[in-house]
């Protein structure tokens, strides 16, 4: 989903706007004390096509830690998976990436 | 009760006792509840970041509705195949397809999110031991958490690729 409107920007707004799109956005997910394991396990799985493993280990991030950062790239497909998970009912947000 | 799956793609649930068919009956009404908490819940925001106010009102207007929809077909989904639940002696029976097990994920899930969230039920208590007697609305909660959860676990067994 593109945030852009009709009106004609700025060019530094675009320039702006170019800039954030281009940085590396992060999707993570948040605990909560309701989804279970094997089910954040199977999510992962299924939304970002993650073997086991890896899923797991993401999975017992949010467990644990509390959040894990389960994807990074451009700010478009970053939305699409926080849109994927929330669509399952985990907690998920975009971030700027480091 | 017992859980199973047959060769033709169907999973079902037998010698289900009649108060746990009462409960199960309840999923697609349990995650259907008109609380601005629940609303909160089930539509979190995208962002944590107090500049990113555009990105959450485009999200509102446009994920927001679509997310809705797909949940109340969860929901209705998992309600015709309970009317389909069948009376025995002393138990009840149901089958549905196989392809409807995500369906029934998402509104177990929503059942258990929308229970958790009214009942204000902390992480300790949802981790604890059940009360030994059903005595209050709060006591009859935790029992249809500990069914819809047990349900999933099977039904995400059942996924598993």
């Amino acid at each position: 989903m593109k945030v852009v409107g009709d009106v004609q920007e700025a060019p530094a707004k675009k320039a702006r706007a170019k800039l954030a799109a281009e940085l590396p956005w992060s999707v993570v997910v948040h605990n909560d004390p309701v989804n279970l394991m094997s089910y954040v396990t199977l999510i992962f799985r299924k939304v970002f096509g993650f073997p086991r493993e890896k899923a797991e280990r993401h999975m017992l991030e949010v467990h644990q830690k509390g959040r894990s950062i389960v994807w990074s790239g451009g700010r478009e497909q970053a939305e699409f998976y926080v849109q994927q998970l929330h669509s399952h009912l985990l907690l998920a947000t975009i971030e700027r990436g480091d | 009760m017992e859980f199973y799956e047959t060769t033709e793609g169907r999973l079902g649930l037998r010698d289900i006792p009649p108060v746990l068919a009462d409960l199960l009956r309840q999923i697609p009404h349990s995650g259907d509840r008109d609380s601005d908490e629940v609303e909160e819940r089930f539509f979190p925001h995208p962002s944590h970041d107090p500049e990113e106010e555009g990105l959450r009102d485009d999200w509102r207007a446009h994920v927001e509705p679509e997310l809705h929809d797909a949940f109340q077909s969860a929901r209705s989904v998992v309600e015709a195949d309970l009317r389909g639940m069948k009376d025995g002696d002393d138990a009840f029976a149901l089958e549905f397809s196989k392809g409807h097990a995500e369906a029934w994920l998402s509104a177990l899930n929503q059942a258990r999110l929308a229970l958790v969230t009214e009942h204000r039920f902390t992480e300790k208590q949802l981790s604890g031991a059940r009360p030994s007697q059903i005595r209050n609305e709060r006591d009859l909660a935790l029992l249809q958490l500990t069914l819809y959860e047990y349900i999933q676990h099977w039904l995400v067994e059942v996924l598993e690729p």
